[in-house]
């Protein structure tokens, strides 16, 4: 929100506000439509009718970075691909979330050790606001990631000088 | 046919470099000369009674003696199939850094041979010579090395990805080493000349960010974690 992110008092006012945009960024997360490998897949189950990610208002996977707040990561990232993971999350606009999905992307996983071009964690590219395990997870796991997420969104203060949510936006690059 | 008899039509065809049927595995195969395994899977594709027209594997081997290349090609038509295998042998003191190995391409004989022997060439640094298309096929092309090489050193970083698990400290809460040298740096004064360093040939093109403890709010700011209390809501 420009100049006035984070920078007015933290008083009632501005608290109400936040409490508003908070709710609306909370309750409408569009995902980018990205899938790497085979995390990708039970990504799809969530979005599709059994567990219908619609319900929680992030079921709009756009098909640019450019209007999308979430990018998923699901799926081993390796050297050729983590160029490619920075640059889509560099093209999304502020503010803009980051899922690392599955185990492989939360820290290597079966190629932490022998994997001579796999990335040991997207984290070491893009800064993740929520870490889902598994390998792969359970659409239940993206989902519970996913209102983790809704539920850190709705609490930040957006025009409040709050020194947490300061910090945890430089940590984002913003 | 079995491969006894394909075998034996082999060496009926004339053909120089053919060894003999190697029936103690459980695909039976046959050794060629490196020479002449375009003429062999020439044959065994337009012999009326082979009629091999799939290559349907073509895989290689880093033996402690040699580099072995193996040719896997099959007959739908006439419900047969048969391992064609050729040895690099590896010379004195051939390693990774000193030991390319060298055979003639077959993608002339069978188009599927183009991206197998761009995967062998990728992974195991074998060359192809006449291969119509001579590039990595995995690996970004300006990748060093040959991966599945036996004595292959694995990188840290490539391009400005960190690629080793401790090439980046993980987030520690409460700050730890990561923060206590940053501060060390930032008191130094030359953290901050550091980073507008322009960049040197060679250097990582961007660095990730660094962990949330080792950043400082603002000019003065202070660097500890806030408790999960304060985050509060609204």
């Amino acid at each position: 929100m420009g100049i006035l992110n984070n920078a007015l008092p933290d008083i009632a006012p501005v608290r109400a506000v936040d409490a508003a945009v908070g709710w609306g960024r909370g309750s409408s997360l569009w995902p980018m439509t990205f899938g790497i490998a085979c995390c990708a897949i039970e990504m799809m189950a969530v979005y599709a009718a059994t567990f219908d990610l619609d319900r929680f208002g992030a079921g709009v996977p756009r098909a640019t970075p450019r209007q999308s707040d979430l990018i998923i990561v699901p799926g081993t990232v390796n050297a050729k691909m983590a160029v490619r993971v920075r640059r889509l999350w560099d093209q999304m606009a502020e503010p803009r979330y980051v899922i690392a999905m599955g185990a492989c992307v939360c820290g290597g996983g079966p190629y932490v050790k022998w994997g001579y071009n796999t990335v040991k964690g997207v984290h070491k590219i893009i800064p993740v606001d929520i870490f889902v395990p598994g390998c792969p997870p359970r659409p239940e796991a993206l989902m519970d990631g996913i209102l983790k997420l809704r539920e850190n969104v709705t609490r930040e203060a957006v025009f409040a000088r709050r020194e947490a949510t300061a910090r945890i936006l430089d940590a984002r690059g913003g | 046919m079995n491969e006894q008899q394909l075998h034996a039509k082999l060496l009926a065809s004339g053909l120089p470099g053919i060894g003999e049927l190697d029936t103690s595995a459980r695909d039976p195969f046959v050794r060629v000369d490196a020479g002449s395994i375009v003429a062999v899977l020439t044959f065994l594709r337009d012999d009326h009674d082979c009629r091999m027209e799939m290559l349907h594997n073509l895989t290689a081997v880093e033996r402690p003696d040699a580099i072995e290349l193996v040719y896997h090609v099959c007959s739908l038509a006439r419900h047969h199939a048969l391992t064609v295998k050729l040895s690099c042998p590896r010379p004195d003191g051939g390693n990774h850094d000193t030991w390319i190995p060298e055979v003639p391409s077959v993608a002339g004989v069978y188009s599927a041979a183009n991206w197998h022997e761009r995967e062998q060439w990728d992974l195991l640094g074998v060359r192809f010579a006449g291969h119509p298309d001579h590039r990595r096929i995995l690996l970004p092309e300006e990748w060093i090395g040959h991966p599945l090489r036996k004595d292959y050193v694995y990188p840290t970083w490539h391009d400005g990805i960190p690629l080793e698990l401790d090439a980046i400290p993980l987030y520690e809460p409460g700050g730890g080493q990561a923060a206590a040298e940053a501060a060390a740096a930032s008191a130094a004064g030359a953290a901050g000349a550091a980073a507008k360093a322009p960049r040197k040939a060679g250097e990582p093109l961007f660095q990730p960010p660094a962990p949330l403890s080792t950043r400082p709010l603002a000019p003065g700011g202070k660097t500890t974690d806030t408790p999960a209390s304060e985050l509060g809501s609204h």
